[in-house]
């Protein structure tokens, strides 16, 4: 099997097992998933399959949403604000805490 | 005929059954009821202004047939007051000030027909039954005031109301500030003196009403000259000066019309960024204070703003002398020395604006809003801060995040009990985001867009001589620069100035 590091997508699994196939430099704005996915030692870096048990599909939907943003918004200046459901935003920012970013 | 279909009777019994029994429902009672106990009975038929005083020619001699008759009666007119359909006034002398006196009496405007408005038109014995009353009729408008446990029930929670209301702490100083305040609402005094009244803390709402304070006309004779038709807008002056105040409330930030505010002689560490809010502002006075530095929105103030005369001396400002500077801005060109502060003045801006001295070095903050590298707390996974990620203009996650919560409605009410049930991790990002929202937001003061954690901040030191002598006269040649430290916040590290 190739390293999976070339392939471009990535795919984050969230604890009720939804899966999120977003662009492998979105992934990247996190420091862990991107310390989880370079890396050959991991099972993630081999299989680029990203399992985050902590949280439910719903937050992982919002988390791969703000990489997107935050990938498409990298080099602007006037950066629009994301909208967050007030529901969410104390588990992302646990789950920030966790991805580091 | 007998093929002609006869008229439904059903119909109109059916049509006219209401009419003639009318139901004992609540609704049409209280209606009679109102009617009957209202103040316009007596003349029913009658419009409550003055009748309408109407002529005519009698009305044979005014037909086109007699056009060239004589007139009868010399061009007398019939006369009569009434409606113009020929209603008669019962009583025709009935005077003006007749009216007059039963307008005094009651404003005759009531936007609600049931009733409640019927029974609060009477008299009561005094004012609480007349709020009890009304309350009653409201609850139950079918039986006003007719079973005695309604009646206890309702007198228990007014007084437990009335307890709510009246803050049972509120200490003497705020409750003195309190009257001064309501004192300058009535009379229209746009100067409110709060000065020695020892207050710690300003409290919530306490100056919030001064936003709808209006001046009260001062024409008092007959004899109008044009010069007393003025704005009745205020100048609205604030003075606190020599209390012991150690925050700022926000309230404070929302009187976007005070002119003069000043906070001498009290224990303030920091002026909180949102004072940018105050664009009408003219003269600050912030001396005699514990600062170490001013928010950089002073000086927005002075640039976009109307602040003309800022006092800030004496505090115990940071000194230009031991600061990291890590750019000079301004220097003399004829002379290489940097500490020799004397300007060559020669343009107007030179002379009257402010002058950027010098900017210090930045600190750069890491996504939690502690300073990278020095703090050993940070780099927990980041190995290599700072070179790895590159600059990047989109908000953080938990910025976005912590934006979303300081939006939240109840987050000024969590205490810090509350908020120690949750995650370790997200206390102090939450407590931040709490004080933000005391504070009314900040914003970045490169781009304006509003933020929660920092992530760089650095010194920049500017000289505002005129504006410190009120803009009385500006820079002499030869004055030594005076220059003050102004503390400047940025929401993302390509909002650093250099980066872009």
């Amino acid at each position: 099997m190739a390293p999976s590091t070339e392939t471009e997508f990535v795919t984050i699994v969230s604890s009720d097992k939804f899966e999120f196939i977003i662009p492998r430099s979105a992934a990247y704005v996190s420091e862990t998933l991107r310390r989880m996915l370079s890396s050959n030692n991991f099972p993630e870096g081999r299989t680029g399959v990203c399992v985050l048990e902590d949280y439910s599909g719903v937050i992982v939907e919002k988390i791969c949403e703000y990489f997107c943003y935050n990938e498409k918004h990298k080099d602007q200046v006037n950066v629009p604000d994301m909208d967050i459901p007030p529901e969410l935003c104390l588990e992302l920012l646990m789950a920030a805490d966790f991805l580091n970013t | 005929m007998d093929s002609e279909i006869p008229l439904p009777p059903s119909r109109r019994v059916r049509h006219r059954s209401p009419v003639k029994n009318p139901p004992a429902t609540g609704a049409a009672v209280s209606f009679q009821r109102a009617q009957r106990l209202s103040r316009f009975d007596d003349h029913s038929s009658q419009p409550s202004s003055d009748p309408a005083l109407f002529s005519s020619d009698d009305i044979p001699a005014s037909g086109l047939e007699n056009y060239h008759a004589p007139v009868s009666g010399a061009g007398r007119k019939r006369r009569y007051r009434g409606t113009w359909w020929g209603e008669q006034v019962l009583d025709p002398k009935r005077k003006r000030a007749d009216f007059k006196d039963k307008r005094n009496v009651d404003s005759g405007v009531w936007m609600g027909s049931d009733e409640s408005v019927a029974e609060s038109l009477l008299p009561s014995e005094d004012g609480s039954a007349w709020g009890e009353d009304l309350r009653k009729s409201v609850l139950d408008p079918r039986k006003p005031g007719s079973s005695i446990p309604v009646s206890i029930e309702t007198e228990n929670m007014s007084s437990q109301t009335r307890i709510a209301f009246k803050s049972p702490e509120e200490s003497d100083p705020h409750r003195f500030a309190r009257e001064v305040i309501g004192d300058c609402l009535d009379k229209g005094h746009e100067s409110i003196d709060l000065g020695e009244f020892n207050l710690g803390t300003i409290p919530p709402g306490l100056l919030l009403p001064l936003q709808h304070l209006t001046k009260l006309p001062s024409v008092k004779k007959a004899p109008v000259s044009e010069n007393v038709f003025t704005s009745l807008q205020p100048f609205l002056s604030i003075y606190l000066p020599n209390n012991s105040l150690s925050t700022l409330h926000k309230d404070l930030f929302e009187l976007s019309n005070l002119k003069v505010l000043s906070l001498r002689n009290n224990k303030l560490a920091e002026i909180p960024s949102t004072i940018c809010k105050l664009t009408a502002l003219e003269v600050l006075n912030l001396s005699v204070n514990q600062l170490t530095y001013l928010p950089w929105e002073v000086l927005k103030l002075i640039q976009q703003g109307e602040l003309k005369h800022l006092t800030v001396r004496p505090n115990p400002f940071l000194t230009y002398d031991k600061a990291k500077i890590a750019e000079r801005h301004y220097n003399n060109k004829e002379k290489e020395n940097h500490e020799d502060l004397s300007p060559a003045v020669q343009s107007h801006t030179e002379r009257w604006g402010p002058l950027h001295l010098a900017t210090g070095t930045i600190t750069y903050m890491d996504m939690e809003g502690n300073p990278m590298g020095d703090s050993p707390s940070s780099n927990r996974l980041t190995l290599t801060p700072g070179l790895a990620s590159p600059v990047n203009d989109a908000p953080s996650l938990r910025e976005v995040a912590l934006r979303a919560v300081s939006k939240l409605p109840y987050l000024e009410q969590t205490t810090d009990e509350e908020l120690a049930e949750y995650p370790a991790l997200i206390v102090p990002l939450l407590q931040q985001a709490r004080e933000v929202r005391a504070a009314g937001g900040k914003s970045c003061s490169v781009c304006q867009r509003e933020y929660v954690i920092p992530r760089a901040e650095w010194m920049e030191w500017w000289d505002l001589i005129p504006f410190e002598n009120g803009m009385k006269m500006p820079r002499c040649p030869n004055e030594m620069l005076r220059p003050l430290p102004f503390r400047r916040f940025a929401c993302s590290l390509s909002c650093v100035p250099g980066s872009c």
